[in-house]
Order: structure tokens, then C-alpha cells, then sequence
């Protein structure tokens, strides 16, 4: 058993689950635009981080299947799912859904971030360059969807929170 | 005395050449229409370039006016806006008494009435869902005292972070471009610039039009013995376009791509100053890396434009030797806004052209006030430019205000205009207040706004002098003074702060915007921690003296400015205090910026999506005075043409209007010059559509759909031109379509731009159908952009 391809595997299997999960979030809050438009990016984003994993899993006797490029506004319930976001959108209660969609993406982030943190380790204790490279940059990417997150819940969590508390 | 219409028809008037290193020759613009008594002096709010000028008064009205040439900003001059516009003053439909709604009814009221219906209401808000149940939407257009009030209201007196300007629609990315470059807002170039460039590089900036006393100046250095190179970025054959050396019309949305290009030939030539590089700024490595990625061949094939002409623009830039950059809404209003911007600011860096003669980047302000709602903290940062995470600024200021630091609402930026109405859509936001500016035509996708609008459990209020679109759907509408019949000051993107002196009394019973928040204040009870008023001044002079001391040692230091100090002669640029007690012409001339951590506005953002940069990695990496390359890829516009919607709409102003056309539609030469709607088609576009010049067209959106007459111009193959400035309120119905919709905003998109938060709304998919024959020539205005073809 090839334990780096196994690592290697699980980075591609967070990142295509956290890709899922802004797909999913991105339809649900298609009231909040900014979070439709940036779930859509970062959608993309995961998929293509997955894609750039395969090569350097194959090597280590992982053979992955192609990631999915199902991204926002694009899949089957969509279109279900804006309609249901319009109606609830209109209710003070979408603070609320927002900041647990938020918190989930925000634990899927860190897992993904955790295992771009492993993928570092093995390729500086395997010489591997090209591998190397590749964390640094898609790692910083996983650090920037992290950034955008706190972002997102530092302003939104008062309104959610605040707004007739204790009414 | 200049002839009825004549500056309609010549927009820029006569040339007054001048060369390089020369004085611009002044030439003194005046329109009156009856013999003034006396002349009162004031600067002009219909652009952002504040050019100064005296209001004629005779027999308690306004009856013209005329430039003053010794005001450094036009040497006497004044575009059709300013001479035409103040008529709207004298308008009989002035709103002249209180409106409250009864029984689904406006009706007139005293201002006790009104008053006191606004602050039961807001009472009641305060004690079921607190603070953060309000918003103000504000204006570009009040003077620096009013929004300075109005933002110690908002964040002292009831401690919500949503206070923001219609600035954020016109003025928001300046803002940032400027913080994200050199780590705090300001605009370090000066008009004198125009004077001693070699070298002009307009990116989506339609000055022509939009700044026409800006065009003058550089069409006379343009007509000098020294002509400078020209540069122009625009998708729409403007004036400037037309004068142009290089004139790149590139597909819209797509700035950031061609900037990138520009980059890459300054690196690869060598055109930089690589000393300037090194000393003052950081990032070059990881900016060198990305646009290396940008050859003119990608870029051109992104763009649409050949990558010649990418190579040309670039040996322009690269060979000058004094570069004036600017750029406005064709990179503000488009895609990626701040990244493109900050490309720009890149340009000038790379080139070490800052902080010298004839060396400076503009980023330009849409509106005459708009520089003061970011100084005041009336839009997305804290009065004095101040930094809301960082914890000694705001103790600063709360300090300065006698209030406890945790009263003015720093958790998280000041909440941006869309947000506002976010949240007033979602129920959390129950009072919304809006100061003189006009949502349900201005903001994107109208059907939204109205319905958000309209909602029976928003409580509106509206100051305005006219019962625009959106006062119809309000719940209070409290009549406003205009300019002329108050007094403040306000400040233009070269940092000139002018004084407008109250000429006239308002009509009625209408008050200046200052009275308004000073009695609401009053009425609320709003105290300091020593229970003394929060709001200790009760007149214009008093505002900006607290103002000043608010401002003092901040970049934007007015500290040494007085009233009287800016009477008589001409305006005066900020910062103006003990070091430069005459103001300051150039900002940055010994290369030091303001990024230091404790003294910068922010600690910036990743340009693609927005997520805030941490405060220590910020201090780790303290650049201490240095300025930014931020470099940014292209990332496409979020909505692209397809089969459905094959046409890229662009939407913009015309030289005869302002924003919703409030004022303009009433002065009877500004009307005339352009009354209706119209929509701007390549005549390649036309042709396969079967549309003639004059034909009724429709364009719509997955948003909305619109009519207007067709007009065959120069535009770019693929794109759309459509103006922003038509709405309903002279309509039967007056705040929405009634059968024909014409406003712009029917089809934008509700996206804005990660870092400045300004809405995206140059940047939509369309169609367009023939829907009839014309009945020969549309009546629209003749401006070259709007030249008809063929």
C-alpha cells in the first residue's frame, strides 16, 4: 500500500467534497449574490485543484477518476433551489442559513487546508519539486477561500444574530 | 453673456491652446438670464470636477451663472451642466412641505408631523430590533457637513454600520484602488498635471463627457505646439477615443487582461524605473510572474483588439516622460473594477511616474461630492480615512466623539450600498432613510429595488427637492434645500475643497439635509458619554470646524482650512494644515505612502475575491511607506453573452445629464438636448437585425426588458450601448414602467466588485428586436460617441 498516493487521495476527496459543498450553498443562497458568484469561483477552483492532484496521486499508484465540473446554477435541482432561495431570502431567518452554510464550508476549508499541509511534508521529504510547487500555490488558494470565509462571517454574523435579539 | 443653447451644440467651446509648462488661459464661461445684483460664491455639483464658480442673485433667485477664473481648477470655465443646470432651483414642481403617507396617500405635513412620525418609528425599531435595524442610503451630492453629520448620527448616535453613499455606485473602486495601491484613500495627482504631461492614458474614462471642463484642459495641451500622446481604452468611439493616437476598443470587462499586457511589454522592454521599483514598493516579483503570462497575442484574442495596437499603447506609455493615467466607470463599473484599477496605479509605478510634474494617476470620482462621503465616513470607511480594524484609530475617534469605542460599529467594514438593500430585502433592515439620490432608477435590476422598495414592513424615508421615483414610495418624503440655498463645502478628485455660500432661501418650508439630522438628532436624544448632545454644532461653519479637528493628522488634513480662508480666490487642496498652510498640490512627492500599519486605511484584499488580508500577517510584512504592485489575473465577467443573450450591454451618461435626471430634465436646454432614452448598435449588429436608424428596438435581459429608438453609431461590433439617466417620474405612474420601461437598470446584474463592493452594471448579456419602424430621426443628442453612421 502506497501510503503518500493514499494522502494524496484524501486531499483529492476533500477538495471535491468541499467543491460539492459550495455547489450546494451557492444554490441554496442565491439571495446573496456575492455568495452565489464566489461559491461558483471557488466551485471551479476545488475541481481544478482536484484535476491538478491526479497526475502526482498517479505516480503513487493512485489511479482517480476525473474530478466533476458541476458547478453553480448548473445542476439538476438548481433552478428548485434559487426558487427556494428567493421565497426564504425574504425572510430575516436567511441570516441564520447563511452562517451555518458559512460554518460548514468554513470546516471543509480547513480539512482541505490540513491536507495541503501533509502534501507539503511529503513532497519536501521526497524531493519532489514539482510537487512542491504545485502545494504552494493551490495551498495559498485553499488559505484564500479560508480568508474569504472569515470575511463573509464576520459581517454577516451580527445581522443574523443582533437584529431582535431578545424579542 | 453667451447665447441661449449655444454650449448644447459646442460643448467644449473655443480652444485656448497652451504648450507645456505654460498657464492654461483662462476663458470665463456665464450664463445668466437676468441682470444679477450681487454674486455669491460657490463651485459647481454636476460633475466631479468642481469647477469654481459665482451664483448670480436677483430678487432672492437665482438668475445665472459665470466660471471664476481665478479657481485653479477651470480658470473660468464651465461645461453645459453647470451653465443650464441651476435652473432646476427655480423649478415650480420643488417639493416645498412635508409628505407623510395616510391611507396609502402622500400627504403635505408639518414638519412637527413628519418629524415626529420619523422618530416614533425609529424608537420603536431601537427598542424591538436595536441599531442594526437601520439604514441610510446617502448621496453624492450633499456637502461634506451634511454627510460628516450624518455619519455621527448613524454610527454615534445609533451605532449601525449600514450608512453608505450612492457614491458606492460612481466612486467606491477610486477608493480602493487608492487604499490597495498605496494603502490609504486620496488622489495624489493634480490638475496642474494636465499642464506638463507628455504622455495621456484615459482608461474607460469618457472625459469628454463626464469631466467636460477636465477635456478642455487636455484638448488644449492636445491643440497646443506641444501635443502630448494620447492613449485611450474605451469600447465606444468617444471624443476622446476620436483624438486618440492609440484608441483600443476592447470587448467590456476585459481591462484587466489588456492591463496586464500593457505590464508585460513595460517588463519586457525595460521601459521602468527599476531604482523607483526596488526603493518604493513591493510585489514586483509576484507582479512580474502573472503578467508574464500576458503576451499582447492572449491578451489581444481576450480583448478584441489586434496586438499591434496592445504594442503600440505600450511603446507610448513606456517612451513618455511624463504619464497622466486616469480611468472612471469604464473600469469602475465593469469587471474586476478594483484589479483593473490597481493595474492602472501599477502602470504609473512601474514607470516611477508619481509624485512629480506631470506625473500622477487619477482615480477619477463620478459625482462633486463623492470625495467627501469617503473623508466623512459616509460610505465604507471611518471619517478621517481611518482604519475600522485597526483598534487605536477607532479609540481615536471615539475619543474625539466622547463615546464609548464599542458604540460606533467597527466588527466588520461599513455595510455597502447592495448590502443595504440585502438586508432591507431579508427583513432585517426595517427603516431604510435615503438622502437625496434615486434607487429605484440608479441601482441595478429595478424590479428588485421597487419591490424591495414597496415592502409594507420597510419604513421609508426620503430627503429630496423632488418627488423622484423613489419618494413616491416612501413613507415620509422631507423636502430639501439645494445647492444655492445652503451653505458647506465640498472637495473634487484633485482634492480642491471649495466653499458654496447660501445665495437663496429654499422654497416653502424645504430645509438643507444638515437641519435635518441635527433636529432628528436632537428629537432621538443622542448624547456623548457625558450626556452633553452628540451633535455640538448647529450651523455648517460649526460642522466643519469639528470636521477639521476629526481630520487633523490624517491624510486628508484639513486642520489649517477656515471658511474664510477659502472666500475670494480660488479653492484650496488638501491636506492644508501647519506643514502646508496653503494646501498641497501633489501628494507622494518624496515617494513615502501611507501603508504604514498604524497609520494605513486597510490592510487590503485579494483583488480576485475579496477576502480581507489579516492584520498581523498585514504588520508582519509592514511594507512602511512603500506602495503596492498588486497584480491580479483575468478572471471573465460573471455573465457572458450566449445563444439567448448574444449582445454585451454597456450602459452610461450623456454630457446633458445627471444621474436620474432630478435636475437636469429640469433645465429646458439639458431636456431639449436629449429628452428620451436611446440604444446604441454597430451598424454591422443592425443590419443583421434589420434595424434602421430611428426603428423602436428592444433590449432585454434574464432580468428585464426595455424600449427605446436605436441609434446606428460607432460602437464596437457585439455591444450595446443603452444610458443610465431615464426613468418614470415624468410619467403617468412615475415610480415604474407604465407599458413602456426605458430605464437602464431594468437589465443590469446584481453583482458588484469583490474588493469595492460597486455594482457591476456594464456588464450584462442581451438581446435586442426590431419592435417597429421609426418615425424618422429618434430625438438624441449629438455628441461625437452618439455620432450616427451612415
Amino acid at each position: 500500500m502506497n501510503k503518500i498516493g493514499l494522502a494524496l487521495k484524501e486531499l483529492y476527496r476533500a477538495e471535491e467534497e468541499l467543491a460539492d459543498e459550495y455547489v450546494k450553498v451557492g444554490e441554496r443562497l442565491a439571495a446573496e449574490h456575492d455568495v452565489w458568484y464566489d461559491c461558483r469561483r471557488f466551485a471551479d477552483q476545488c475541481h481544478l485543484h482536484a484535476a491538478a492532484i491526479r497526475p502526482f496521486a498517479a505516480r503513487h499508484e493512485q489511479d482517480l477518476d476525473p474530478p466533476d465540473d458541476e458547478t453553480v446554477g448548473q445542476t439538476t435541482t438548481a433552478a428548485l433551489r434559487h426558487k427556494l432561495s428567493e421565497v426564504l431570502g425574504r425572510r430575516p431567518e436567511s441570516g441564520l442559513l447563511l452562517l451555518r452554510s458559512l460554518r460548514q464550508l468554513y470546516l471543509q476549508a480547513q480539512e482541505v487546508s490540513f491536507h495541503w499541509i501533509v502534501a507539503g511534508q511529503l513532497a519536501q521529504a521526497t524531493r519532489d519539486h514539482e510537487l512542491l510547487e504545485l502545494v504552494d500555490e493551490l495551498h495559498r488558494e485553499t488559505l484564500t477561500q479560508i480568508k474569504w470565509l472569515k470575511t463573509q462571517v464576520k459581517q454577516s454574523s451580527p445581522q443574523a444574530l443582533v437584529v431582535g435579539a431578545g424579542t | 453673456m453667451q447665447m441661449d443653447g449655444e454650449r448644447i451644440v459646442d460643448v467644449w467651446g473655443a480652444r485656448t491652446p497652451y504648450e507645456a509648462g505654460g498657464e492654461w488661459p483662462a476663458r470665463v464661461d456665464e450664463l445668466v438670464l437676468d441682470e444679477p445684483e450681487r454674486w455669491v460664491q460657490s463651485a459647481c455639483v454636476l460633475c466631479s470636477n468642481g469647477c469654481g464658480l459665482d451664483i448670480g442673485v436677483r430678487g432672492g433667485r437665482i438668475v445665472g451663472v459665470r466660471g471664476r477664473a481665478a479657481d485653479r481648477v477651470n480658470h473660468g470655465r464651465l461645461g453645459p451642466k453647470g451653465l443650464y443646470g441651476w435652473q432646476a432651483n427655480n423649478s415650480p414642481d420643488r417639493l416645498t412641505r412635508p409628505l407623510v403617507r395616510r391611507d396609502g396617500e402622500l400627504r403635505e405635513a408639518s414638519w412637527d408631523e413628519a418629524m415626529e412620525v420619523v422618530v416614533a418609528r425609529s424608537r420603536e425599531l431601537l427598542e424591538s430590533m436595536g441599531p442594526l435595524s437601520f439604514g441610510f442610503y446617502t448621496s453624492g451630492q450633499l456637502f461634506a457637513e451634511e454627510y460628516y453629520a450624518q455619519a455621527k448620527v448613524a454610527r454615534a448616535g445609533l451605532g449601525t454600520p449600514h450608512l453608505d453613499g450612492n457614491t458606492r455606485l460612481c466612486t467606491a473602486t477610486a477608493e480602493w484602488a487608492l487604499i490597495e495601491s498605496f494603502g490609504c484613500d486620496g488622489d495624489p495627482g493634480s490638475y496642474t498635471d494636465i499642464d506638463v504631461c507628455d504622455t495621456l492614458f484615459l482608461v474607460g474614462h469618457n472625459v469628454a463627457e463626464t469631466q467636460t471642463v477636465l477635456w478642455m484642459r487636455m484638448l488644449d495641451r492636445l491643440h497646443g505646439r506641444d501635443r502630448p500622446q494620447l492613449v485611450v481604452v474605451d469600447p465606444r468611439p468617444t471624443p476622446a477615443a476620436r483624438e486618440a493616437d492609440v484608441w483600443l476598443p476592447i470587448r467590456s470587462g476585459t481591462n484587466v487582461a489588456l492591463l496586464n499586457a500593457i505590464q508585460h511589454e513595460l517588463i519586457v522592454n525595460g521601459w521602468l524605473d527599476l531604482a523607483f521599483v526596488e526603493e518604493h514598493t513591493v510585489g514586483f516579483a509576484a507582479l512580474e510572474k502573472i503578467v508574464s503570462a500576458y503576451p499582447p497575442e492572449r491578451a489581444a484574442d481576450i480583448c478584441g483588439v489586434s496586438p499591434q495596437a496592445i504594442r503600440d499603447a505600450a511603446r507610448v506609455l513606456g517612451t513618455g516622460e511624463r504619464l497622466v493615467s486616469t480611468c472612471l466607470q469604464g473600469v469602475y463599473q465593469s469587471n474586476q473594477a478594483t484589479a483593473a484599477a490597481v493595474q492602472l496605479n501599477n502602470v504609473n509605478l512601474l514607470r516611477g511616474m508619481i509624485g512629480k510634474p506631470g506625473c500622477s494617476v487619477f482615480q477619477m470620482n463620478g459625482q462633486p461630492t463623492a470625495e467627501n462621503t469617503r473623508e466623512t465616513g459616509a460610505n465604507g470607511a471611518l471619517p478621517g480615512y481611518r482604519n475600522f480594524e485597526n483598534d487605536a484609530h477607532v479609540d481615536d475617534l471615539a475619543a474625539l466623539w466622547n463615546v464609548d469605542p464599542l458604540t460606533i460599529p467597527h466588527w466588520a467594514p461599513p455595510t455597502h450600498a447592495l448590502q443595504i438593500f440585502r438586508f432591507a430585502e431579508e427583513g432585517s433592515i426595517r427603516l431604510l432613510w435615503i438622502t437625496c439620490t434615486n434607487p429605484a432608477v440608479s441601482l441595478p435590476e429595478l424590479h428588485r429595488i421597487r419591490s424591495i422598495l414597496s415592502q409594507e414592513r420597510l419604513f421609508v424615508v426620503v430627503s429630496d427637492a423632488f418627488l423622484t421615483e423613489t419618494a413616491q414610495l416612501a413613507d415620509v418624503v422631507l423636502p430639501a434645500a439645494l445647492w444655492g440655498e445652503k451653505q458647506g463645502t465640498y472637495t473634487n478628485a484633485d482634492r480642491t475643497v471649495h466653499l458654496s455660500d447660501k445665495a437663496v432661501e429654499p422654497p416653502g418650508e424645504a430645509r438643507s439635509d444638515l437641519d435635518m439630522f441635527l433636529d432628528y438628532a436632537h428629537r432621538m436624544g443622542f448624547t456623548d458619554r457625558d450626556g452633553e448632545p452628540l451633535l455640538r454644532f448647529a450651523t455648517p461653519e460649526e460642522a466643519f470646524e469639528e470636521f477639521k479637528r476629526v481630520s487633523a493628522g490624517r491624510p486628508c488634513d484639513y486642520s489649517g482650512l477656515t471658511y474664510e480662508k477659502l472666500r475670494g480666490g480660488s479653492g484650496i487642496q488638501w491636506p492644508c494644515n501647519a506643514e502646508f498652510p496653503d494646501g498641497c498640490e501633489r501628494l507622494y512627492v518624496n515617494h513615502v505612502f501611507p501603508s504604514h500599519a498604524a497609520y494605513c486605511e486597510s490592510y487590503g484584499h485579494d483583488l480576485i475575491s475579496g477576502a480581507e488580508n489579516e492584520p498581523d500577517e498585514y504588520a508582519a510584512h509592514d511594507p512602511g511607506g512603500r506602495a503596492f504592485l498588486k497584480a491580479a489575473e483575468y478572471v471573465p465577467s460573471p455573465e457572458l453573452p450566449s445563444d439567448d443573450y448574444p449582445f454585451l450591454l454597456n450602459t452610461g451618461r450623456t454630457v446633458y445629464h445627471w444621474h436620474t435626471r432630478t435636475k437636469t430634465a429640469r433645465a429646458p436646454e439639458l431636456e431639449r438636448a436629449a429628452p428620451e432614452a436611446w440604444v446604441e448598435l454597430a451598424p454591422e449588429d443592425a443590419e443583421r437585425l434589420g434595424v434602421a436608424d430611428g426603428d423602436l428596438v428592444a433590449v432585454e435581459s434574464a432580468r428585464g426588458k426595455i424600449e427605446a429608438p436605436a441609434r446606428l453609431t460607432g460602437i464596437r461590433a457585439g455591444v450595446v450601448f443603452v444610458p443610465f439617466h431615464y426613468g418614470y417620474w415624468d410619467e403617468p405612474e412615475g415610480s415604474e414602467p407604465n407599458g413602456s420601461p426605458h430605464a437602464a437598470n431594468e437589465l443590469t446584474i446584481t453583482r458588484w466588485d469583490p474588493v469595492s463592493k460597486q455594482p457591476i452594471y456594464k456588464t450584462a448579456a442581451v438581446r435586442v428586436q426590431k419592435v417597429a419602424d421609426g418615425d424618422g430621426a429618434a430625438a438624441v443628442p449629438a455628441v461625437a460617441s452618439q455620432e450616427r453612421l451612415g
